[in-house]
């Protein structure tokens, strides 16, 4: 009777998903109701995780609950920590998710709300929290072991050194793309840039007591900490309304983005548990809440998405990046559907927490399911907004002119309706000066998740404060994935100079310390600052340059996944990891190679470089700019550059493994398995952490 | 009745632990109680580090490697 109810349930909430999914695909005309976003992408996972993660945790992976983690084995109360399931879930949740699943979707929504939705959708089920969970698994049964040592064991050294390659470049582009988006949210803003520049005071003052008042007590910490920065959300509508301070926080993009710059310095240079670590906490909190309050939001107000589920923009020639449906969509929403960054989470620290095998299951695959469910969020709070709004918000000077009437033009000529006034108001509104060509995605989103909290809380007299309010969520959570990617960037810098000179390798020498803080800094830095003077937004050229990095991880991670599985006798299965790995491989050669060689100057890196220097040619730049243009050049010539060499290691590591794997198949090299021996579990099966009452 | 009543505040006072502890575990307010209890350091023959030392050596660590995803 039992089984038969669930059989019965499992069938209704399957038929709601479909039909859900239907109606959200084949609605035209009217604008409809968030609600079946919402429908949809839950019964989706719900599905997902109920039959396609329990076929891959006990056909594929055969997971053996027996067996002791290496929690159990090394539990030494500081890497290798016993933790009980669902915080274990939170901590790994608050790891991955980051902006990717709010800013990508919300740039994603220039096609139309449907490409992106089912791409979260799919991509998350079959992809993304197929690696995530995959590679728990794998380093679980390596004692915690990351992507790069597994890559360089199990498939080959050159695997791994693709491998370490491949994290410096993501994070080098990661750091830069992100800047872009707080710059773009602070520029010209007193009131947003007030509020960010506070919470770091406020990070140093609970640095400060975390470290010599009340050491290591961060949840009282946390609560002074989060109510001093509402407070500073509100008063920046103080600094916005004085002349002379509102003068001192309006900054242009250029001095932004050296503002964080100096900061990402700051943060990498300064002790961990003074600005870094009490930065991630106040981060940590307010994250949750915000997207918890999200979640309640588009529930309770139920907003209607007015985005078209296509737009005429699917062609390529989007205003806020362009390139066509396929593959730019698959690249522009990485974090939310498939995210190789998270490969390194999940050979990072949740390996050596697990306290059962069992358990990756519910870690790996629904803590990617949740941030996909972020990212569908995100994309309906950016389609719940008038569509000529958006792209207005989202598109740059060079596309659509700096602002007004012939703005508004534009847009409606393109079907979107849009009135000069309008923008003018709504700018009025959220406390902005202008909200006229904020492209990054976080200005949409804020005045996506405003419209949404002020029609539950406060109606239009707080819209101002919950867009400050979102602009500080988002921008405070970016700046501590900048502060912390810095770091980690500046210790590989170190460790590979300290190959070369053992001094430099040093963690306490600190003119090493510096000179690699400053390297790392240098790096992303330069990629910042090309991307504010970059005349077509800069989100154009190096948001791709993000995907596509990001991708490549994904890819290593997938093809490492692959070999295990291959060597672990699953041959018949392999292609739970080899199908999202042969797509992400096509997608991403696809997109390199538009991004380099593609006739249009706003795809392609050097047909722009080739347009600008024709224009120098003809005599079309007046004397004054040349100098500014030929850098413009150098700089479309570097990113080609970049591409062409992340795709590069792409087909090096495809090469790589399709040998390693003949080799194996056909039995010429011996396949040995680097796996840690069999230590039978002293736990009971329901064991779950000393802490949660079972000591 | 009255037992009901009774049964229904001790299973929400224990959820309501449960949840406390479980927030604590997950912020790392627990952190320095959590190592104090592990077997590594009962077993270990260095001493035993003060909540100081142990607050920053934790920090030192977890920001040494990728924490953060975008």
């Amino acid at each position: 009777m039992k089984r038969l109810f669930s059989i019965v349930a499992w069938v209704v909430i399957a038929a709601l998903g479909a039909g859900a999914l239907g109606s959200i695909a084949l609605h035209r005309g009217e604008p409809l109701n968030a609600t079946w976003f919402v429908v949809a992408a839950v019964c989706c996972y719900l599905v997902a995780y109920r039959l396609y993660s329990a076929f891959v945790a006990a056909k594929v992976l055969a997971l053996d609950d027996t067996r002791a983690t290496p929690s159990e084995r090394h539990d030494d109360g500081r890497d290798f920590v016993p933790t009980n399931k669902w915080v274990l879930f939170g901590h790994h949740f608050a790891a991955i998710a980051g902006p990717g699943p709010l800013v990508g979707p919300t740039l994603a929504a220039q096609f139309g709300y449907l490409p992106g939705t089912l791409w979260l959708i799919a991509g998350a089920a079959f992809a993304g929290c197929v690696q995530d969970f995959v590679i728990l698994f794998c380093s679980i049964r390596r004692d915690g072991k990351s992507v790069g040592q597994m890559a360089r064991e199990e498939v080959s050294e050159r695997g791994g050194f693709i491998a370490q390659l491949a994290v410096l470049a993501i994070m080098t582009i990661l750091l830069a793309v992100i800047g872009l988006v707080v710059v773009n949210a602070l520029k010209s803003s007193p009131w947003a840039t007030f509020t960010l520049a506070m919470t770091i005071p406020i990070a140093l003052l609970l640095g400060l007591y975390l470290r010599f008042v009340r050491p290591g007590r961060v949840l009282e910490a946390s609560v002074m900490g989060v109510a001093l920065v509402l407070f500073v959300v509100v008063a920046g509508q103080w600094v916005a309304d004085s002349a002379s301070w509102s003068r001192v926080f309006t900054l242009s993009g250029v001095a932004l983005a050296f503002a964080i710059i100096a900061y990402g310095f700051a943060a990498s240079a300064l002790p961990v548990w003074l600005l870094l670590a009490p930065r991630d906490y106040l981060s940590a909190f307010i994250k949750a809440g915000a997207i918890f309050s999200l979640a309640a939001g588009i529930l309770i107000v139920r907003p209607q998405v007015l985005m078209p589920p296509l737009t005429r923009f699917v062609d390529g020639t989007g205003p806020v990046f362009a390139g066509k449906i396929f593959p730019f969509c698959f690249i522009t929403i990485a974090c939310g559907a498939i995210s190789g960054f998270h490969s390194l989470i999940s050979s990072g620290t949740t390996p050596k927490m697990i306290l059962h095998e069992s358990h990756a299951r519910f870690i790996g695959y629904g803590a990617m399911l949740l941030e996909s469910f972020v990212g569908v969020m995100a994309m309906v709070a950016a389609c719940a907004m008038p569509p000529g709004v958006y792209f207005a918000i989202n598109s740059p000077p060079s596309v659509v002119g700096s602002a007004g009437d012939a703005a508004a033009t534009t847009i409606s000529g393109w079907g979107y309706p849009l009135q000069a006034q309008t923008m003018t108001d709504l700018a009025h509104k959220v406390g902005e000066i202008t909200l006229w060509n904020r492209a990054g995605g976080a200005p949409s989103l804020a005045v996506g998740m405003a419209q949404i909290f002020s029609s539950t809380i406060g109606g239009e007299r707080l819209l101002s404060i919950w867009y400050h309010f979102a602009i500080m969520f988002e921008a405070l959570f970016i700046l501590t994935v900048l502060d912390a990617g810095t770091r980690v960037g500046r210790f590989m810098v170190q460790d590979l100079g300290g190959r070369v000179w053992k001094p430099f390798g040093r963690m306490r020498w600190m003119p090493g310390v510096l000179l690699s803080s400053a390297i790392i800094v240098a790096l992303w830095g330069y990629f910042l600052y090309q991307g504010v003077v970059d005349p077509l937004g800069g989100i154009n050229s190096l948001w791709p340059l993000f995907g596509i990095s990001n991708q490549l991880l994904a890819a290593v991670a997938l093809v490492v996944a692959t070999t295990i599985l291959m060597k672990m006798g699953r041959l018949r299965w392999i292609w739970v990891t080899l199908l999202p790995m042969a797509w992400l491989v096509i997608i991403t050669m696809t997109a390199s190679y538009q991004k380099i060689f593609d006739s249009n100057p706003r795809i392609g890196f050097l047909a722009y470089a080739n347009a600008l220097a024709a224009q120098i040619a003809a005599g079309k730049i007046p004397d004054e700019k040349i100098g500014e243009t030929h850098r413009l050049i150098f700089n479309q010539r570097l990113d080609a550059a970049v591409t062409g060499v992340l795709a590069a290691m792409i087909l090096v590591l495809i090469v790589e493994a399709l040998v390693h794997w003949y080799s194996i198949l056909i039995r010429r090299k011996e396949s040995v398995l680097h796996e840690s021996p069999y230590v039978a579990t002293r736990w009971a099966p329901d064991y779950s952490g000393a802490a949660h009452g079972d000591d | 009745m009255r037992n009901t009543v009774k049964i229904t505040s001790g299973t929400l006072r224990r959820m309501a632990t449960r949840i406390w502890r479980g927030l604590r575990e997950w912020c790392g307010d627990s952190a320095y109680e959590t190592y104090l209890r592990s077997k590594g350091t009962q077993s270990a023959s260095c001493p035993t580090l003060t909540p100081s030392e142990f607050y920053v050596e934790q920090l030192n660590r977890r920001y040494s490697k990728p924490n953060r995803c975008c």
